[in-house]
């Protein structure tokens, strides 16, 4: 089971100190990460991903780990179809015909299969989100970190994406980073309420109801839900 | 019926521009009515009408272009090795950037006065146009490759991409605007530096050489002749350059879009 420890971490931009011997344990499930803005959550998964180095501290298990992401932004190469787009990030791992296979399989899943010809310019924001989203399940990888995901997207089209998620990705660590209270009761194993900076978690709550009973427990989700925003 | 509209104002528009200059020279001349200052139009295109059926014109036009070819193709080699260089290697960066301000700022007369006691005749146009396009090269790559998108770099590096395939994918569409102002840019600038140097150095077959003489015998008619073919030569080039570089590109991706 994949499990991620963070030990002590401290990071400081210039004066602001966004970690300060931060601890904390992720294991393999869908981790909500809740928190306002500017918290310090986004350096958290940059700390992750490996994009930004700590300034002390370490984090366990990352050895020999694969990542996908889906963006706030849709992160697309403008000058690429929606196809080259997915392959671009597949060709390092998978060869031409198994890249090909999996571009085919998830732009059907996102509803864009029609689309992969064109460029990104000449689809709306929701459908680029859409891209980003088929290009991180195309890759696969073993942590899953989804940053605002569903910004922009149909309700019924983020529907079928978050029962994908929630049916599919039990086999992944995931970091959901979300302002949606709805989302995260909808999806989250566990979901992470921080404050900062520096950095601290305020609250756990680990919801118990399993995925396929999610839909038939919506009165113990309210219950949570009122939780949350009540800040008990 | 809007696109044929469209095409067919172009080529028109285009005409009339040239037919304005052409009447404001013609002014020009009647104005001051001394042929050795500003001869007419006609005087000038008869002379270039003598000039087209004599075999050295050839042989100087094919020679100045060689040279201008010559000293961009390797303004652009050695502008490219040492942008890559200098965005991976800061102390290249710091090291090259004196240089180039220094070319930027010294007039090229200089240039080409210490390049007459360096080179052959022949070769200092070479190296004059390979001097003054290199900065504009080295400049222009250099910044399409920091322009690149962060946002893309980090991605690829999220999802492990390989290194060649992020420089082919990234980097240089990033690059490639940039680079190909750059050598729209030299292909003018080469043209003019190289003729300037071929005035002063006065190699047997050249466009510059062939100024020269007409100014030492006061022939008005054929040194406007002959600026005419740099500045038609230099049209043409960037016209090639834009057809084959930036054309083809337009029409793969409006290939695909269909």
């Amino acid at each position: 089971m994949l499990q991620l420890k963070i030990d002590n971490l401290s990071k400081r931009f210039g004066e602001l100190k966004v970690l300060e011997d931060f601890s904390i344990c992720f294991s393999q499930k869908i981790n909500c990460i809740f928190g306002p803005s500017g918290c310090g959550k986004s350096t958290l998964v940059n700390l992750m991903t490996g994009l930004v180095s700590p300034d002390k501290g370490n984090i366990l298990g990352l050895e020999n780990v694969s990542y996908s992401y889906i963006f706030q932004e849709d992160r697309l190469l403008p000058w690429a179809t929606i196809k080259d787009n997915i392959m671009f990030v597949l060709e390092s791992i998978y060869d031409k015909e198994r890249s090909e296979e999996l571009t085919d399989k998830y732009l059907s899943l996102v509803d864009l299969a029609d689309y992969k010809n064109h460029y990104p310019q000449e689809l709306s924001g929701g459908m680029k989100q859409r891209v980003s989203i088929a290009r991180a399940f195309a890759y696969g990888g073993d942590i899953l970190i989804m940053d605002e995901p569903f910004k922009g997207l149909h309700l019924e089209i983020k529907k079928d994406i978050m029962n994908y998620i929630g049916n599919n990705m039990s086999d992944k660590l995931v970091f959901f980073i979300t302002h949606d209270v709805e989302e995260a009761l909808y999806l989250a194993d566990s979901i992470y309420i921080f404050k900062g900076p520096p950095l601290v978690l305020e609250r756990q709550i680990d919801i118990d109801i399993p995925f396929s009973q999610r839909q038939s427990n919506i009165k113990e989700l309210e219950i949570i839900k009122n939780k949350i925003i009540n800040g008990i | 019926m809007t696109s044929s509209i469209t095409k067919d104002k172009k080529p028109l528009n285009k005409f009339f521009i040239f037919l304005f200059w052409l009447v404001v020279w013609q002014i020009v001349h009647l104005v001051i009515r001394r042929d050795i200052y500003v001869p007419s139009p006609y005087s000038v295109f008869l002379k270039l009408k003598e000039l087209v059926f004599i075999l050295h014109f050839w042989e100087s036009v094919f020679y100045s272009i060689y040279r201008v070819i010559l000293g961009i193709a390797f303004s652009v080699l050695i502008g490219l090795i040492t942008a890559v260089a200098s965005s991976i290697n800061r102390y290249v960066h710091d090291l090259l950037k004196p240089l180039m301000i220094a070319i930027k700022s010294t007039p090229v007369l200089s240039f080409i006065i210490i390049a007459l006691l360096w080179f052959s005749s022949s070769n200092v146009p070479i190296f004059i146009c390979f001097l003054m396009c290199f900065p504009v090269i080295w400049t222009n790559v250099l910044t399409g490759i920091e322009n690149a998108d962060k946002n893309l770099l980090e991605m690829a590096k999220i999802f492990k991409v390989k290194k060649l395939l992020v420089i082919k994918r990234i980097y240089f569409p990033s690059v490639l605007p940039y680079f190909s102002a750059a050598c729209v840019t030299s292909l003018g600038l080469g043209w003019k530096v190289s003729v300037a140097a071929e005035v002063l150095s006065y190699p047997k077959k050249s466009i510059g050489g062939n100024l020269y003489s007409a100014k030492v015998y006061l022939d008005s008619s054929e040194l406007f002749a002959w600026t005419l073919v740099v500045i038609l030569l230099s049209m043409l080039f960037e016209y090639l350059f834009n057809r084959i570089v930036i054309g083809r590109k337009h029409k793969r991706r409006t290939n695909v879009a269909a």
